[in-house]
């Protein structure tokens, strides 16, 4: 946080490294001496690690091998078991291991049934010991690359991770030599690697996260006041995600084989013609996301055939449309579930894999207004790589914490310490008139900011200068909807003329053509008056300084001052806190 | 945080207005909603800090 005072005097000396663990993927990553947070690709050259162990003659593979295992030695490799940790059997969705070891009931837990190092036949190996070896293979990656022993760690997880799942995780981590020091939701996560970048500027902002993998997809609704975060709504989807997109090129390949193959079977009838299809079918899809046209070559995809086929990213979009429209409606359903518009949204961060699909952020680019910022690599130049963002927002928390005492970071974590009223209502300043009806909103405090709380501004006076009036009040942000400019009457809006539509420049002629629009937008109803002060004689072309403090009390206080005025001009006053029953929610 | 600044005047103080220390109380905050603060990064470590030792912000300033 602050300057570090040189107390490398440690003696337990705790490297912690932060780790996104998802069911398809894991990153590890650290943060430099210049507080600089950096994903560590692994002894393959992998930044993103699949989160995969796989046993054959008697070796364990880890990560890209062993999950080309998937083709050959499907039922020896374990994949896709991070939902699985810290749950029942009863309670799980065994579907994303249809293509691998199944998982299976253990006890009160989940096992996979595996020949492993060591082994002589098939035995039960339980999700625990799974995630144990998976940690310890990333641990020892991050030890190399660092050159010194990782001992700790901060793991990002989904906002619906229990805490018997925490448990678990923090269980299988400390069997593998690292001590879990704190679990973080994978969406701060992603907000904290943006603001802790140097040339962020801490803000008062509503920002989206929409965490699009590969078997599930997650967004997240977080107020974001002064670098603190609280989680509005979220949204999951655990049928939606990069296989679906896989899916589609699955069936548009296999489709063109038979084309071309007419009394060949069907690749996706034998398991290793569909697994092959399916590893093959995600690369060509990677490669979609950068180029107009990518190519995809199977050796030996059924009947000994070999295939080779291209498709260009227009017909994709077409093909995989329906997919890309439910990620919108995942992120339409976490902002309505936060009582919110779109056009409340400041930012929109794409996180996960499957967020440099650029058709995907292009949706998202139309579905918000145009002052909203959609962070993804193809709609802005200085997005962060979304699949790095939950490692490095995990790597600067574990550079925050890793020299704090166990019982601090379980203290700071503490309800007692977490759960803090928010405002329910900005607080802001009258300017133009001081008649409720006719003046103009202008918050200092947003809405959704925990106390305590501090926040200023500064406005200008009347021309001339003069006495001006302060008037504090709450604002009450709505959705103020208006008929357009009248235009001649257009045509009534055609629906799913959009979804055949191949080129993009046609869309925006498209819209113009149907009926206008309502005109929506943000404006501020003035609520509740506070307060109201004064600041006397401020000279012409002044700026008068306005504060409001809400204490953990709820007292409020208010001062004012002409900037640059004598010392003393200044004003300040007391508000009581809110008579609240003491029965209220807590 | 930065200062915002907003170019829309203060209104012109009313004739005849008056206040003893020029404030007037008017009236409270909205009853506020309860929610979580997520224990994560350095605005809420510092958050953290100064609610455990019950310091104000001009008492945690360096
Ligand atoms: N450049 C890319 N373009 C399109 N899709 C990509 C790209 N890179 C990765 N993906 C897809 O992203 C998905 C994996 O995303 P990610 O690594 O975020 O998943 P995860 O969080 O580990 O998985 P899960 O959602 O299963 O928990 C895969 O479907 C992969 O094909
Ligand atoms: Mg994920």
């Amino acid at each position: 946080m602050t300057v570090e005072e040189n107390n490398g005097v440690d003696p337990e000396e705790t490297l912690a490294i932060g780790i996104s663990f998802g069911n398809s993927n894991s990153g590890i990553a650290y943060t430099t001496a210049e507080g600089k947070a950096e994903v560590i690709a692994n002894e393959e050259g992998d930044r993103q690690i699949p989160s995969i162990l796989s046993y054959i003659g008697g070796e364990e593979f880890h990560g890209t091998q062993a999950k080309a295992q998937l083709v050959r030695n499907s039922q020896n490799t374990v994949a896709y078991f991070r939902d699985y940790i810290g749950k029942e059997f009863e309670s799980i969705d065994p579907t994303p291991c249809h293509a691998s070891a199944h998982p299976q009931k253990h006890d009160s837990t989940v096992s996979f049934s595996i020949q492993d190092v060591g082994a002589d036949s098939p035995h039960d190996v339980s999700v625990s010991e799974i995630t144990t070896r998976h940690i310890r293979r990333l641990a020892s990656s991050a030890s190399d690359y660092l050159g010194k022993k990782v001992n700790a760690t901060v793991i990002t997880v989904p906002t619906n991770f229990s805490d018997a799942q925490k448990e678990a995780l923090s269980k299988s981590a400390s069997s593998a030599g690292v001590d879990l020091l704190q679990v973080i939701p994978e969406p701060v996560s992603a907000v904290l690697a943006y603001d802790a970048r140097p040339e962020s500027k801490i803000s008062d902002k509503l920002v989206v996260v929409a965490d699009f993998g590969g078997t599930r997809s997650d967004v997240a609704v977080i107020a974001s006041r002064g670098g603190m975060y609280s989680i509005l709504s979220t949204a999951h989807d655990y049928s939606l995600g990069g296989a679906q997109l896989d899916n589609v090129l699955i069936d548009h390949f296999a489709k063109e084989f038979l084309k071309k193959n007419k009394s060949s079977s069907d690749p996706r009838s034998s398991p290793r013609g569909l697994a092959k299809l399916r590893l093959e079918a995600e690369a060509t899809k990677r490669a979609l996301s950068i180029g107009a046209t990518a190519s995809l070559s199977v050796e030996s995809l059924s009947d000994g055939l070999d295939f080779s086929s291209t498709i260009n990213r227009t017909r994709y979009e077409m093909l995989a449309s329906k997919v890309f429209a439910s990620f919108t409606k995942l992120i339409e359903e976490a902002v309505r579930k936060a009582e919110l518009d779109v056009l409340d949204i400041n930012e929109v961060i794409l996180s996960g894999g499957t967020s440099h699909t650029p058709r995907i952020a292009a949706n998202l680019s139309s579905l918000f207004p145009p002052t909203t910022t959609v962070l993804s690599p193809s709609t802005s130049a200085t997005a962060i790589n979304p699949s790095d963002l939950a490692a490095r927002g995990a790597a600067i928390q574990a550079s925050l914490i890793q020299e704090f005492e166990k019982e601090d970071i379980e203290q700071s974590s503490h309800p007692m310490v977490t759960v803090t009223p928010h405002l329910s209502r900005a607080i802001g300043v009258l300017v133009v008139s001081e008649n409720v009806e006719k003046g103009v909103f202008r918050p200092l405090a947003e809405a959704e900011t925990g106390v305590p709380l501090r926040r200023a501004g500064e406005f200008a006076v009347p021309r001339d200068g003069g006495d001006v009036i302060i008037k504090i009040c709450e604002g009450i942000s709505h959705i103020k909807v208006s008929k357009p400019p009248a235009k001649p009457k257009g045509e009534k809006k055609t629906n799913g003329k959009a979804a055949s539509d191949d080129e993009d420049d046609l869309s925006d002629e498209d819209e113009s053509e149907d009926e206008p629009e309502d005109v929506r937008e943000k404006a501020w109803k003035v609520g509740n008056v506070l307060a109201e002060t004064t600041i006397k004689g401020v000279k012409k072309g002044g700026k008068v300084e306005i504060s409001v403090t809400v204490n953990a009390d709820l007292t409020v206080l208010v001062t004012a001052r002409e900037v640059g005025g004598k010392a003393g001009n200044g004003v300040r006053g007391r508000l009581e806190k809110p008579q609240v029953t003491e029965n209220g929610s807590a | 945080m930065a200062t915002a600044q907003t170019s829309l005047p203060l209104p012109v103080l009313p004739e005849g207005w008056s206040a003893p220390s020029d404030f007037k109380a008017i009236g409270v905050l909205s009853t506020p909603n309860q929610r979580n603060l997520e224990p994560v990064g350095p605005h809420f470590l510092a958050h953290a800090r100064r609610k455990r030792h019950k310091r104000t912000f001009s008492e945690d300033e360096r």
